[in-house]
């Protein structure tokens, strides 16, 4: 037997029992015992390895703005304000059975959809944006609407947790870090605020999605420094 | 004093030593006491050389505070000098073939930001690979060629007469490249980026709130976006240039300080600025290379060098 066929033994049979012939060669082979060698402690290793890693969070995030940059993905426009979520989980449980939560669905839209065209006779369009420009940033950011609704979801929802790990910290990297995420926040809300009025202008939709991945990527930071001096 | 304090003479021998040996014995107490304190302020060196075969491949993570400082030599050798405020930061250093690996760790989580100061000053051959993060304190790198990529939150990266494929990333610090060539990525949210003589041929350049500033030649057949956020996007450029260039802003401006050298479009193509921009479309020379500009709220400026 060649060094070849040893190699051809692994493939089709794996690396254990080994024919008498293959082991007659090792003996003699100090190459192939090498590889056998380095064969054997990779299986080894990689059993070691967990069965499931689990991606972080800002993966999916960060792939979820792309997609939805591109137009591949969209998510429904009528997002659900975050504060709300917890009476509307609340309700949801309460509603298990099937008949009553769709006549709940059913009333609830019949109730928005009243609520939408009492508003807009009421509100004259150069009000209703007068209040959205006079609202501080924070408020905007937890009522994400438009196509990126589930991204700015997702990402606020991320925020107290990431903001929360380095809270306590003064040194200069946090605060910077912090500071830094106040400027991208404000520049979220100027984007959005911009498309909401013209929501045809690709520029501002492509620095809105770049702002949206940066954000991403400085939560990420920032829950990986607390995780580092935590 | 002294010699008078010889020539006394005590009334009583006890009472002399304890005078005098009470301060001797204060003092050591005191330096005693203090000796631990001044270790762990006290600037501690650490150097290793390593040799290279190939083309090597340098990866250094300092999470501590601290300045990297990478500058080349002819030598086939890298050498590392950490330098550490105190006993709190430690350097992992290892080679792996013709990869050296730094590592600036922690090793009391209570320590204070000054006594967590360790700066990194490497030699490495002129063709070398370089992966350097960081999270504050300046980032140099000087007259190296070959791929980088230089991660910081809040320190500043300084780059020198370096060449191959540079990717820049910060939080909040800005670049400053000086004489640079080949292909420059750089991101952040609150940098500046400043392109001194460049001989780059491919830039990307985008920041949220900086301003960019590029003042050099712009390469024939080169690729060249500069993207602002709110920051102020200036270009310098000289008369020899050749590129086409399209500016463009969101609820910005668009300050042309060289309409005398900006012709429209010479290779028939019509512009139009979308109706939710201001932009700005034209030729310089015969517009071999392409410049995109963009500011979402700034300022785009294009003026010519004397």
């Amino acid at each position: 037997m060649q060094c070849n066929d040893i190699e051809l033994v692994l493939e089709q049979e794996g690396l254990e029992p080994l024919r008498e012939e293959a082991r007659a060669h090792l003996a003699e082979c100090r190459d192939c015992r090498n590889y056998i060698a380095d064969l054997t402690s990779l299986v080894d290793a990689a059993k070691k390895l967990p069965s499931e890693i689990t991606p972080p969070d800002r993966v999916w995030i960060a792939l979820q703005a792309q997609l939805e940059a591109e137009g591949i993905i969209r998510t429904p426009a009528d997002m659900v304000p975050a504060e709300s979520a917890s009476w509307w989980q609340s309700i949801s449980a309460f509603f298990r059975n099937r008949v009553v939560a769709t006549a709940m669905v059913a009333i609830l839209i019949a109730a928005a959809a009243v609520f939408q065209i009492r508003s807009d006779r009421v509100t004259p369009a150069s009000d209703a944006r007068k209040s959205v420009e006079a609202a501080p940033a924070h408020v905007l950011q937890e009522v994400p609407s438009g196509e990126f609704a589930g991204t700015a979801q997702a990402l606020n929802d991320q925020e107290p947790v990431a903001t929360g790990m380095i809270f306590a910290s003064n040194s200069p990297v946090d605060a910077s870090l912090r500071d830094n995420l106040k400027k991208v926040n404000e520049f979220i809300a100027d984007c959005e605020r911009h498309l909401k009025e013209q929501p045809q202008d690709e520029l501002t939709r492509e620095y809105l999605s770049a702002a949206y991945q940066q954000k991403a990527e400085l939560l990420s930071a920032m829950i990986e420094r607390g995780r580092s001096i935590n | 004093m002294c010699l008078r304090m010889m020539e006394m003479t005590p009334a009583r021998p006890g009472t002399w030593t304890k005078r005098n040996i009470l301060p001797v014995l204060g003092a050591g107490l005191f330096l005693w006491s203090a000796a631990p304190a001044r270790g762990a302020g006290t600037g501690q060196n650490v150097e290793k050389q390593f040799k290279i075969t190939g083309r090597p491949v340098v990866v250094i993570h300092n999470v501590a505070n601290g300045r990297i400082e990478v500058k080349s030599w002819k030598n086939s050798e890298v050498d590392v000098v950490g330098t550490q405020s105190s006993n709190k930061v430690g350097f992992d250093i290892e080679q792996v073939g013709d990869r050296i690996d730094v590592t600036a760790t922690i090793l009391d989580p209570s320590a204070q930001p000054l006594e967590l100061e360790a700066d990194l000053q490497l030699t490495v051959p002129e063709e070398t690979e370089l992966q350097l993060k960081t999270e504050t304190g300046l980032i140099y790198v000087e007259q190296v060629m070959g791929d980088m990529k230089l991660e910081s939150y809040a320190g500043d990266v300084h780059l020198k007469e370096v060449s191959g494929y540079i990717i820049v990333k910060t939080t909040g610090g800005s670049l400053v490249c000086t004489q640079c060539a080949g292909k420059l990525d750089f991101s952040s949210i609150g940098g500046n980026a400043q392109i001194l003589q460049p001989q780059l041929n491919n830039v990307n350049l985008m920041t949220t709130t900086g301003n960019i500033l590029f003042d050099g030649d712009f390469v024939r057949t080169g690729l060249y976006s500069m993207k602002s956020g709110k920051g102020l996007v200036e270009v310098r450029f000289s008369s020899t240039d050749s590129f086409d260039l399209k500016a463009q802003t969101a609820t910005g401006t668009v300050d042309n300080q060289a309409s005398a050298f900006l012709k429209p479009d010479s290779h028939g193509v019509k512009h139009m600025a979308s109706k939710f921009t201001h932009g700005l479309f034209g030729t310089v020379g015969m517009g071999l290379a392409k410049v995109e500009l963009s500011s979402y709220s700034g300022t785009i400026r294009i003026m010519k060098r004397d």
